[in-house]
């Protein structure tokens, strides 16, 4: 199967810098795949499972929280807020954040601030949950 | 003669002070800057991708319909200015606030410093601020460069200001130290001047631009701001670990002068005294 350049880039550094024959991530809207010889192309992530396909056929999975993907001719940047192979998730961490956040929205006196920094982390931790198991 | 020894010898003794100070300075500089180093390295990559996409996509974009794209006829500008949290770092800050005022002359301007020096320096010149509470450089983590991106975010859309700039340091070598200052928003102003009239690539936007770029834009601004803070953690580290070389190399440097004329006036003294006790021994 062909391939194409893919760069995986966060804030704590470049990730992954290579070909590959596929990337599955979730977008703001639903998953979606490249494969090589797409359009250019411009769109949002939201927090999901990833995975990249190597030339070997290996599949790597993720966690992807926020950031971008683009394509521009036939080189595909990802740019994440985090982004955390599945061998790397502290999966202990991540279900101790969902139990706090769950507490703290149990909670009665919780702002609308507070509501939205809870959610969100719920949702991180339940992501990170996903893709370890 | 006595008097002057006197004096020079404790002239020394303040400077060795002096040095030592120095010294232990520039020994903190460079472990800190080893660890800042390290963080800027990690996370310039994401700066010049980043940086780089949203160039691009200026270059061929030719879908307005976002606010964030377009200029929205506001004139003021707003600046945020990384600086330094203290000061003994050469000519760090004050560079940094050069940069900017030349970039910034003649222009209607609010600011958001970021690190203790920037914050003292925009009171005193009573520019509008929009927060002073990220007075600390060194503790400005990713979190804090998305409030900060949300918060600038808004103001952009409610049209306080029309246009996003960024002054930092950027962090070129162990020796050198380049204060820029770069556009952020309106996209269309991340657009390569010299680049020549290229074929509109067209881009697909996924589900539709607005929406895209409502969702890049506060990720893309955070992204900027903490490479520019990891950048400029670096060079002011960078800065002050120079500054404190060149300081106790200076130190040693009087210290030697000073050793001379205080073994000058010591030689000097004795030979006094022995001029003295001769002519003496003469008279009697």
């Amino acid at each position: 199967m062909r391939t194409f350049p893919l760069s995986i880039g966060t804030p704590d550094g470049l990730l992954y810098e290579g070909e590959v024959e596929r990337v599955k991530v979730r977008s703001i809207t639903g998953d979606l795949a490249i494969l090589a010889g797409h359009a250019n192309y411009c769109t949002a992530l939201g927090m999901g499972e990833a995975y990249i396909k190597t030339p070997e056929g290996e599949k790597k999975r993720a966690a992807c929280i926020g950031g971008m993907l683009t394509v521009i001719d036939g080189e595909c940047h990802l740019l994440a807020t985090t982004w955390e192979w599945r061998d790397e998730i502290d999966v202990e961490r991540a279900k101790a954040a969902k139990q706090r956040a769950e507490d703290e929205l149990k909670r009665d006196n919780i702002t609308d601030k507070e509501l939205r920094i809870a959610e969100a982390k719920l949702h991180r931790a339940l992501v990170r949950i996903s893709v370890s198991e | 003669m006595a008097a002057n020894m006197k004096a020079v010898k404790l002239r020394i003794k303040s400077v060795q002070s002096t040095m030592q100070i120095t010294k232990a300075m520039e020994l903190v500089a460079s472990s800190k800057l080893r660890r800042a180093k390290e963080r800027s390295d990690n996370c310039r990559p994401y700066f010049r991708e980043m940086y780089k996409t949203l160039s691009s996509i200026a270059n061929s974009n030719n879908d307005f319909s976002s606010v964030f794209t377009k200029d929205n006829g506001v004139e003021k500008v707003c600046y945020i200015v990384i600086g330094g949290d203290r000061g003994l770092a050469g000519g760090y800050n004050s560079n940094l606030f050069k940069a900017m005022e030349a970039d910034a002359k003649g222009k209607e301007i609010c600011v958001l410093p970021i690190g203790k020096k920037a914050v003292e320096y925009f009171k005193r010149r009573k520019a509008e601020i929009i927060t002073e509470s990220f007075g600390e450089t060194a503790s400005v983590h990713v979190a804090d460069c998305f409030e900060i991106a949300n918060l600038l975010c808004r103001e952009y859309k409610e049209g306080t200001c029309g246009k996003i700039k960024l002054v930092y340091t950027e962090f070129v070598s162990m020796l050198s130290q380049q204060p820029h200052a770069v556009s952020l928003l309106p996209i269309v102003d991340l657009k390569n001047e010299d680049a020549k009239e290229v074929i509109r690539d067209l881009i697909i936007y996924e589900p539709d631009s607005t929406d895209v770029f409502n969702a890049i834009v506060p990720e893309y601004l955070a992204g900027v701001i903490y490479g520019g803070v990891c950048d400029s953690l670096a060079s002011e580290q960078a800065a002050r670990r120079t500054a404190m070389e060149s300081a106790t190399s200076n130190a040693e440097e009087m210290i030697e002068q000073l050793n001379l004329h205080y073994n000058r006036a010591r030689q000097a003294s004795i030979t006094q005294e022995i001029t003295e006790i001769v002519g003496g021994a003469e008279g009697l």
